[in-house]
């Protein structure tokens, strides 16, 4: 009796250490990064030099440089250090709000509150910051360490805010709030207004009233007498720094015809223009340059063709091709072509010399290193790539006095990779965030066994971790040939989803399915270790990032 | 493989193209000008987009492309004067009252409904807002120039402006639905007057604040700012032409005498299934009429209908063009046209007029376009029959003098843009795609689907 008391009171002592020592602020913010490749900027590089970081700036670059005695030495032998990269646009970290379900319409979907319209341009994207959100580390070990969020809303969500991907608060976070007044072409559901058309023509109208507005207040300012008072407006009001161009309108514009619909409305109103997610801009690169806009590429690129579908044209058989083949190969062939002009657009602002840098509200951060690749392979220049990932956006958003190159005097945002960061075995090995590191351990990939034998047919429970919470699911798997098919419900999705792309290599087992809702899909990726009759993985689930998850079979 | 080589080559002349303007000599063709007869054996000069001869033994000037059009039939290129290709989007139907809107910031020019109408004659439509609303968005003319890459360049420059109202069963059902006004044909004459009466007060309110504003010393507070209230004051000062959907007489004669009301003169009304009931009371007000040639029965209002409308309609002096309504009928409007010959015994040149300069007249346009003239835009359709022969297959489209329709290189795969996520299944791309007949209600699919889930009790 007396005994158990003590283990308890000795485990009870020893969590309290551990949690305590958590909170212990680190023994030094002193880093000494040495005999290390130095890409200062591109075009910029020292050979086997040192970096020091003190207290979340960087203070020395170069080679000979003095290591002060209280530094942590990494011996980054090798490897090669560039300036932390900067995302344009997403909503990392961000809160996103809970869905209204069953939402009503109004009684008069022709006037709704500008809230249910989607118009809520004065929220501020720092009250909906989650420093613990998962999104900031995955985004943060893609080597990325500031980040331009906005919030989730409709056409005017409100405003953006620039924040550095580690901190423990959202204020923390932080570096710059209201950086710019985010903005989409996005209807509302069944009120007005819901198509581009009203969404177009209620911009208009809001930033006409936004100027008349503010005419007449700084009028009554100047003197109040015998004026009639102005009445405050929040959603008028957060279009005022616009207007007296101090930051940008941030425009997600994905598609060609909505670049073009924004360049309209700028070109109708004179507003700072950012675009932003542009995935399909390369026919309006001259439009895009006579409207001085600044441009952020989507780091987003569609999936290449399975070879299977890329056949070259030539049959390995002589057998004739049927009409419908022959069309099937010209179409496919029309669809490689779509492809390659979606990779090749940051090579095409490239060569017409349009600065830009890369935004990754849609794009998977683990899917960063493999798109540039492809980006550099389509014509983009490394150079061009790194500048825009660092300088580039530094520039765009205005820190490049704080951010953008490894030079004494910026914020400590450093990534190191093992080898040089566009070579394709490279990975990353240490990012720094306002001198604060994280070291990514190199992930035995190989866990799985290519020769095990598993049989995965039957139904299997399986649970997900999310910043949600948990959620449970069933998948029933079925032997169709020397493939399987399947289906996915869980506790969000009661009604079965049909599996695709199931691929069971050993005991690796991934797979795909859609879950709609109405209009809205959303992709789920999984990808699992079976062991027996349990597996454990990851599921993507869209834009809603990665999570892990379990599974364990059902008995017969 | 050839067709893929010709493919790339027209697509890549086409985007080369843009805004250009081409400069073709288009000989030996019986000319149908429409509005000054025809003239057998002609020579057609375009240069840089414009007619600038119509003769017989043109020589072509140096480098001039020549068109042998001997044995053919030249007339001006079709306007529709009742579309909605190539929009993203349609209605904006969630208010009664939306005439801020406008369906210019929706042009898609990559639809390849353009290139079929092309393929039909086709080289203008009116592409229009939808019917779900009594006072709809504004429309915008637009020029078939395939190939362009931007909306912008679609847009006919100079065009007059126009706007979609409606009236009857679809903008009262959109009020019933919703539970909002208008409900019955009494509400839409009500929302129509009421925006009307706060249009001019509008108008009044800014008149007032500019006038005082030239005082010397003058400090005040201007009236509200309001795209939908100037647009309504654009239409009361006559800078706007209204194209009412209409249906029913009664209705009819009721927007005319809002109109007088309020001092509005341009009016066009749209399918005006009843128009032939109250011709001359159109012919007197000065209305025209765009119609369809023998289409009805699709709802509860349009089943008085005949197929003598646009005839009688014609011959009481009402200015009368048919009208596609649908990216499918846009194809062979001309057959359209032919029907008033049916029924009704028109002239060649009248059951042309209503697809080409009458249409024309409607928009806005007609000294641009609508006939073979000496200054109008080289807007031209070549058939190898009489374009009112059931035989006649239209050969050649030119537009501002370039050739955007060939038949005879008219490769299988016109799309511009590619999208690299389709999926490529070739029984799903040859089942018969079907159109929706009625664009008009497109983008209201979230009222059906509130009727469907029983939220709008």
């Amino acid at each position: 009796m007396r005994n158990s008391a003590c283990w308890t009171c000795l485990l009870l002592a020893l969590s309290l250490s551990l949690s305590a020592q958590d909170d212990l602020p680190p023994v030094t913010r002193t880093y000494a990064i040495t005999h290390v490749n130095i890409v200062q900027a591109p075009g910029r590089k020292i050979d086997m030099g040192t970096v020091v970081l003190k207290d979340g700036v960087i203070t020395a670059v170069g080679k000979g440089v003095a290591i002060p005695p209280e530094a942590i030495v990494i011996k980054a032998d090798s490897m090669y250090v560039y300036a932390g990269f900067i995302d344009g646009l997403s909503r990392t970290g961000v809160i996103r709000p809970k869905e209204e379900t069953n939402r009503e319409r109004p009684k008069d979907p022709g006037n709704p509150t500008p809230e249910r319209a989607g118009i809520t341009p004065q929220v501020d994207v720092r009250y909906a910051l989650n420093p613990a959100d998962k999104s900031i580390e995955d985004l943060r070990q893609a080597g990325f360490a500031i980040s331009q969020v906005v919030p989730y809303g409709g056409m005017l969500p409100g405003s953006g805010a620039l924040i550095l991907l580690s901190g423990k608060s959202a204020d923390q976070l932080v570096i710059q709030t209201k950086s710019a007044l985010y903005a989409e072409l996005t209807g509302a559901s069944g009120v007005y207004p819901n198509t581009v058309i009203g969404v177009m023509a209620k911009w208009r109208d809001l930033y006409r009233n936004a100027v008349q507005s503010k005419n007449y207040e700084s009028l009554y300012a100047s003197n109040r007498s015998g004026l009639e008072r102005p009445v405050t407006d929040r959603n008028l009001e957060a279009f005022y720094p616009v207007i007296d161009q101090k930051i940008p309108v941030l425009f997600k514009a994905e598609k060609l015809l909505e670049v073009q619909r924004v360049l309209t409305l700028k070109n109708d109103l004179k507003f700072p223009l950012t675009l932003a997610e542009v995935k399909e801009g390369w026919h309006a690169i001259p439009k895009i340059k006579a409207s001085g806009a600044s441009v952020f590429l989507s780091l987003d690129l569609p999936e290449e063709m399975k070879k299977d579908e890329k056949k070259d044209g030539k049959k390995k058989d002589d057998k004739p091709r049927t009409a419908a083949e022959t069309e099937k190969e010209q179409l496919e062939k029309r669809r490689a072509e779509a492809i390659s002009h979606y990779t090749a657009q940051a090579a095409a602002f490239q060569k017409a010399g349009v600065r830009f840098g890369f935004s990754m509200l849609n794009a998977k951060p683990k899917d960063v290193h493999a798109n540039l690749r492809r980006m550099i392979a389509a014509g983009l220049s490394e150079d061009a790539a790194l500048a825009a990932l660092t300088t580039s956006p530094a520039q765009l958003l205005g820190i490049s006095d704080r951010a953008g190159t490894v030079d004494p005097g910026k914020m400590a945002n450093l990534v190191i990779s093992d080898k040089p960061f566009f070579s394709e075995k490279a990975k990353i090995r240490y990012v720094f965030v306002d001198g604060a590191m994280t070291k990514l351990e190199i992930k035995e990939t190989k866990k799985s066994d290519p020769n095990a034998k598993v049989e995965i047919e039957g139904t299997w429970n399986t649970t997900t971790q999310s910043p949600q919470g948990t959620t449970t699911g069933k998948l029933v798997f079925k032997k169709d040939g020397s493939g399987y098919t399947g289906t996915a419900s869980s506790s969000m999705s009661p009604d079965p989803f049909p599996l695709k792309d199931i691929v069971l290599e050993g005991n690796a087992l991934s797979f795909k399915y859609t879950m709609s809702f109405g209009s809205r899909s959303i992709d789920v990726e999984i990808s699992v270790t079976v062991e027996g009759d349990s597996f454990k993985g990851n599921t993507s689930v869209g834009s809603f990032g990665s999570f892990p998850v379990e599974g364990t079979k059902n008995p017969k | 493989m050839k067709k893929i080589i010709l493919l790339f080559c027209l697509l890549g002349a086409l985007r080369g193209q843009a805004q250009d303007k081409g400069t073709v000599l288009i000989k030996g063709g019986t000319v149908l000008t429409v509005t000054k007869g025809t003239l057998e054996n002609t020579d057609v000069l375009i240069k840089d987009g414009k007619i600038t001869q119509i003769a017989k033994g043109i020589a072509a000037p140096a480098g001039t492309r020549v068109i042998d059009a001997s044995g053919l039939f030249v007339m001006p290129g079709i306007i529709d004067a009742h579309s909605h290709i190539a929009l993203d989007a349609i209605n904006e139907g969630t208010n009664a009252i939306t005439p801020e809107v406008h369906v210019a910031d929706a042009i898609n020019p990559f639809e390849v409904d353009i290139y079929r109408a092309l393929a039909g004659g086709c080289t203008i439509s009116h592409a229009m807002h939808g019917s779900a609303n009594s006072i709809g968005g504004q429309c915008q003319t637009i020029k078939h120039r395939y190939g362009v890459l931007d909306g912008e360049q679609l847009k006919m420059e100079g065009a007059a402006r126009t706007i979609k109202f409606a009236l009857g069963e679809n903008p009262t059902g959109h009020g019933r639905r919703d539970g909002v006004q208008p409900q019955t044909r009494m509400g839409v004459e009500f929302v129509i007057r009421q925006a009307f009466a706060e249009g001019k007060e509008y108008l009044e309110a800014w008149d007032k604040y500019n006038k005082a504003k030239l005082t010397k010393g003058f400090r005040g507070a201007p009236p509200a700012y309001s795209l939908r209230l100037e647009t309504i004051a654009d239409i009361l000062k006559g800078n706007i032409i209204i194209h009412c959907h209409s249906y029913r007489a009664d209705e009819i004669n009721m927007l005319m005498n809002v109109c007088r009301d309020f001092g509005i003169k341009r009016v066009v009304f749209q399918h005006t299934n009843e128009g032939f009931k109250v011709a001359p009371e159109l012919a007197k007000f000065g209305a025209m009429a765009s119609v369809f040639a023998d289409w009805w029965a699709y709802k509860l209002e349009v089943y008085y209908s005949t197929a003598y409308n646009a005839a009688i309609l014609a011959r009481n002096g009402v200015v009368t063009s048919i009208n596609s309504d649908s990216p499918d009928l846009i194809r062979h409007l001309y057959h359209e046209a032919g029907k008033t010959q049916k029924y009704g015994n028109l002239s060649d040149d009248e059951a042309l007029a209503m697809i080409t300069i009458n249409a024309a007249k409607q928009l806005g346009i007609e000294s641009r376009v609508g006939s073979l003239e000496v200054g109008k835009d080289g807007d031209v359709a070549i058939f190898n029959g009489h374009p009112l022969s059931i035989y006649g297959i239209p050969q050649i489209t030119l537009v501002d003098g370039l050739v955007r329709f060939d038949r005879e290189k008219d490769p299988a795969d016109m799309r511009l843009l590619v999208d690299p996520k389709e999926t490529i299944d070739i029984p799903t791309i040859h089942k018969a795609t079907t159109h929706n007949h009625e664009n008009c209600m497109q983008n209201m699919e979230w009222l059906l689907n509130v009727k469907m889930f029983g939220l709008n009790r």
